[in-house]
């Protein structure tokens, strides 16, 4: 069921309980658990957070901890199965769930009992009515119970008006019903798409309650910005609320304090920390809008370069260290250039952070920074051991790991630079008929990177982006994007992704989910439907060629 | 000594000591019986209520509607029926067939009070009027399916050789209406069901019964033959009997479920009485299937398989003996495990039955596996089941030889019997102890008295007996401070306590070859 009152139902139910935390490997749920952690340590709520980072790891996790606990509460993970049916947990055992993952699956909204789902009421969520869907069993029950019970005959039967045709109406009924509920529940599951995010949420929590501190609206600034561009307005009105002071001169706050600042910016990854030339190469939009995998497309940076005025020195060089004169009004004169090269969206507003006297962050950048972070394939530890850095490395205090993260954010941004460029060189990008399809060979440099689920979809998003700008053929632009490659080669396993067209407006619906599981059904495919992402899927490499095929003739 | 005198009393009454038998186990299936034919009624009921929230919820507006037009005032009915015009007289006719098809509550006293049953009656031999013939069919079929009085209404009317002369109607509609009402009539009690006999329903219906026959209407036609076999006081004529028999044998090998069902459940009414007829069912040949259809996945035909078995077993050694020939030892264990209770108790009543017979019939107990199920039964059960076999080991204890005795306690019988003393059922304590009479009188015989001492002491047993000393029953008690006086007063004999229990003396089975010649 849905919680109406967050501070009531959730937080003042688990307070002065023993909680377990499971959330999810992203950076949204990351920033929810950053939020729920302060408020907990508040209130000195006794935890304990389990990093899960697929449905395996939260089962694993719940069959552990079952017995010491019975309240969970999970982030950005849960609500998009039934999970009761997975968990089996005991009757005296609840969900606090907050998960952007939608659509919700529709047991979870109606337990009313032992699953309490913690998303804004306001989201677009048209869960089917009740009794479109569930069906109180007890006619036919009845029904055969009688038939069955194996008790001796009755002595006399009165003979009713027409049961045979009351029998077959009822039967008809019964599988218009069953039809209806099947239409309903597919046009309900069919896209996958994400709603109000949880660090949102949990923010929300923390304001209601007045224990709301700017550091909190930090860790939703990013996440807001990264992903869920329509609750800017809303964070921009609790931005300001807590950082008017820095406007008025006689109390401003020391140069220590955190200050975030809501402002135009470029849309150049991670410029502040590389060099401009570095960023404007590795930047998805600026290099699919200039085509840089071509000789034709690096003349054209030369010439905007040119064009700009900047001395190539200059804009290889790291930013910090740029000549303070051409920084000043750099802005502006990359803005007018852009525009003249057809790069009308270069200028986006975004939330940085500042603090000290040279740390400032823009958000995407630590969203960059964290992801990559995560999904770091240097084992540094054990499993944990990432998502724990990456943790870390939202809190101020904490600069080198967020650091450390920035470096692979550079270097992630490169090889999917370099990914891309060969896939669209080598014609690697195959129209399937009702979506393209890329796979990315073993022995591919960089090929690592790619078996990790995120890093995957941000290169399968960059790539689909520059192919449309490559492509000529007006079809293949409108098509969704599926991608493979290879996972465990011992295992023999590929990761395939599916993501939706390039073109469509700012709700980003993906089918894939759907088609994947119907797709693996009908062929006895052996996959792993493991990730919180439905549209991410484990395939043997086997398997593949026919999988594939059964795909591209369900949705042709 | 009162104990003892009960004692003797059911030993008369087992079928290899005295001729009694039958009659005690049939008057406990009486209970069972009356029981869950109240209980059926419930559901009937129950049935009812159901079916009507469901026409009600499935019938569309027009349909509603046209019922509201439709029917006539009661008044205009009777003057319909009464009146000589064809068409008025279907038209009513048929609206009191929906009056008393229809409604939650069937006004069937108001229609009997209008007076106008013998003119239905009458419109049965209307052989020019089909449509009326069946409307009036229906309508008494309906009639007659209320309490007795109404049925009696019907019958008085003179429906009865109407019914039985419309059998053999030309029109199916009518000849299966008529097959339904007269299921109806038999279904009364034995006094009607005779009357029909008597007018000779019997040659007609079995007429009816041919290959091409539609599954529906056999289906009806087996549920009136049956109660045609059901009720007792008087039992139906043997002749009556005699003739329906070959045809229900021909049904039971049918492969509609209810078809089957309903002739098991006429085969069990006729099994359920005196041993000659239990003969005839057995001279048909037909156990076989019933033995057969006793591991049915259907419950609806494996109850009334059992319950047909299970009274063949109460007859006469040689009978008992037929079933056993016909597998039903093999069977049993399965039932013995059934997940519902009453099959267990059931199955359970049907081996103590068997326990009951020659030692030669309990070695085939033994060889067939049967222990193990009735021990587990004894221990985990439902505590109707574990009444009868309770009543199993008893049998068994009284007619078994001593080396079968020794077998049954080596199979862990004693544990659940005294872990049954505990039950409220005082009738059932008294069975138990009767039993471990029995079990000490044998080992008296083999001189284990007090391996048998020890074993019941160990498993709690003394304790238990002890503390039914104090028991409200005063038979209970007896028993039980007879036991004790007898096998647990004082250190009589301290040498003989074993102090080791590594020599085997413990254990039945080292006296079973020393028994063993």
């Amino acid at each position: 069921m849905f919680v109406s009152d967050c501070r009531r139902e959730f937080y003042e139910a688990i307070v002065s309980q023993r909680v377990l935390l499971l959330v999810a490997s992203d950076v949204d749920a990351l920033c929810a658990c950053k939020i729920l952690q302060a408020l907990f340590q508040c209130d000195h709520v006794q935890y304990t957070l389990v990093p899960v980072s697929g449905w395996q790891e939260l089962e694993t996790a719940f069959l552990e901890h079952k017995d010491q606990f019975k309240y969970f509460v999970l982030i950005n993970c849960g609500a998009n199965v039934d999970l009761l049916e997975i968990l089996q947990p005991e009757d005296d055992t609840f969900f606090f769930i907050c998960d952007s993952h939608r659509p919700i699956n529709v047991v979870n909204v109606y337990n009313d009992t032992q699953i309490k789902l913690l998303v804004k009421q306001d989201d677009d969520l048209d869960v089917p009515a009740y009794d479109d869907i569930f069906r109180d069993e007890e006619d036919e029950e009845e029904d055969s119970e009688n038939e069955s019970d194996g008790s001796e005959p009755s002595e006399k039967r009165r003979r009713f008006e027409e049961d045979v045709i009351e029998r077959t109406m009822k039967r008809r009924q019964r599988r218009e019903w069953e039809a209806r509920r099947r239409e309903i529940l597919f046009d309900y599951e069919q896209y996958e798409y994400h709603g109000t995010s949880s660090a949102m949420v949990m923010f929300d929590l923390a304001w209601v309650m007045s224990k709301d501190l700017n550091d909190m609206l930090w860790y939703v600034s990013i996440i807001i910005f990264h992903r869920y561009v329509t609750d800017i307005g809303i964070l921009q009105r609790h931005v300001s609320r807590h950082n008017h002071r820095n406007e008025d001169e006689e109390n401003s706050l020391s140069i220590d304090c955190m200050r975030i600042a809501f402002e135009y910016d470029l849309r150049l990854a991670l410029y502040q920390h590389w060099s401009l030339y570095e960023s404007l190469c590795n930047t998805s939009y600026t290099s699919a809008s200039l085509k840089l995998w071509s000789v034709q497309g690096q003349k054209r940076l030369q010439e905007f370069l040119a064009d700009m005025g900047l001395p190539l020195k200059q804009v290889k060089q790291k930013f910090n260290s740029m000549d303070m004169s051409l920084k000043e009004n750099l802005r502006e004169m990359i803005e007018e250039s852009a525009n003249k090269f057809g790069m009308k969206d270069l200028r986006v507003q975004t939330f940085s952070i500042h603090f000290g006297f040279k740390n400032k962050f823009s958000a995407s950048d630590i969203v960059y920074a964290t992801a990559s972070l995560m999904e770091n394939i240097e084992k540094e530890g054990p499993e944990t051991t990432n998502f724990i850095k990456a943790l870390d490395s939202l809190s101020r205090g904490n600069l080198d790991k967020l650091h450390q993260g920035l470096d692979l954010a550079k270097k992630q941004l490169r090889a999917i630079q370099q990914t891309v460029a060969s896939c669209i060189c080598t014609n690697l990008v195959i129209s399937q008929g009702p979506f393209l399809y890329c796979s990315l060979m073993e022995g591919t440099p960089d090929v690592k990177l790619f078996s990790k689920p995120v890093s995957l979809c941000l290169l399968s998003k960059y790539l689909l982006k520059s192919f449309v700008c490559s492509t000529k053929n007006k079809r293949c632009k409108l098509l969704p994007l599926v991608m493979a490659a290879p996972m465990d080669v011992e295992q023999g396993t590929v990761i395939m992704v599916g993501i939706p067209p390039e073109t469509e407006s700012s709700d980003k619906k993906n089918f894939f989910g759907r088609a994947f599981e119907k797709a693996a059904d009908s062929t006895n495919s052996r996959t792993l439907h493991n990730h919180f992402d439905m549209s991410i899927i484990e395939l043997k490499t086997e398997d593949r060629s026919k999988f594939l095929d059964a795909l591209i003739s369900l949705l042709s | 000594m009162p104990v003892m005198k009960k004692h003797g009393e059911r030993m008369m009454k087992f079928k290899n000591k005295g001729k009694d038998t039958a009659a005690m186990r049939r008057q406990r299936v009486e209970v069972t019986v009356e029981l869950r034919k109240a209980k059926k009624d419930e559901q009937i009921l129950k049935r009812r209520s159901i079916s009507f929230s469901l026409m009600d919820e499935s019938l569309s507006p027009g349909e509603d509607k046209r019922d509201e037009i439709i029917p006539l005032s009661l008044e205009k009915i009777t003057e319909a029926v009464n009146g000589s015009n064809p068409e008025l007289q279907l038209q009513a006719t048929q609206d009191t067939r929906r009056i008393l098809s229809r409604q939650k509550d069937p006004p069937i006293n108001q229609i009997i009070e209008l007076g106008i049953i013998p003119r239905l009656v009458e419109f049965l031999t209307y052989a020019d009027n089909a449509p009326l013939q069946f409307e009036a069919a229906w309508a008494l079929t309906n009639i007659a399916s209320g309490t007795s009085d109404h049925t009696k209404a019907v019958v008085e009317a003179g429906a009865i050789p109407a019914f039985i002369s419309l059998l053999s109607s030309p029109h199916m509609h009518i000849s299966e209406q008529s097959v339904w009402a007269l299921g109806n009539i038999a279904g009364d009690g034995p006094l009607y069901r005779d009357a029909l006999i008597n007018c000779g329903v019997i040659p007609p219906l079995l007429a009816l019964v041919s290959p091409v026959t539609p599954v529906g209407f056999l289906r009806n036609i087996t549920w009136t033959l049956s109660n045609l076999c059901r009720n007792k006081n008087p039992y139906p004529p043997l002749n009556a009997m005699k003739t329906m028999l070959p045809v229900l044998i021909c049904l039971i090998k049918h492969e509609d479920k209810e078809i089957i069902s309903d002739s098991c459940w006429a085969v069990s009414y006729l099994t359920d009485g005196s041993n000659d007829r239990i003969q005839i069912v057995v001279d048909t040949g037909i156990l076989p299937r019933l033995v057969e259809l006793m591991v049915s996945p259907e419950l609806i035909i494996m109850t009334p398989a059992l319950r047909a078995i299970g009274n063949v077993v109460t007859g006469t050694d040689e009978q008992t003996q037929a079933a056993i020939d016909a597998g039903v030892l093999a069977v049993l264990p399965r039932l013995l495990r059934h997940a519902k209770p009453s099959i267990q108790k059931e199955a359970a009543w049907t081996l103590s039955n068997i326990a009951a017979g020659p030692r030669q019939q309990i070695q085939q107990l033994i060889t067939c596996g049967l222990l193990p199920p009735l021990v587990e039964l004894l221990d985990k059960g439902d505590f109707k089941a574990q009444k009868e076999a309770v009543w199993a080991v008893a049998n068994f204890t009284t007619g078994g030889t001593a080396e079968q005795v020794v077998e049954l306690v080596q199979s862990g019988v004693l544990k659940p019997l005294l872990n049954l003393l505990l039950a409220k059922d005082s009738k059932t304590i008294l069975i138990i102890l009767d039993t471990i009479s029995n079990l000490f009188l044998t080992a008296e015989k083999l001189g284990e008295t007090e391996t048998l001492c020890l074993l019941v002491e160990e498993l709690d047993g003394l304790e238990k007996i002890e503390a039914l000393q104090t028991h409200d029953n005063n038979m209970v008690y007896r028993a039980a401070l007879n036991i004790i006086e007898k096998y647990f007063s004082g250190e009589e004999n301290p040498d003989l306590q074993p102090g080791t229990g590594q020599d085997g003396l413990y254990d039945f089975s080292v006296e079973k070859q020393d028994f063993d010649f």
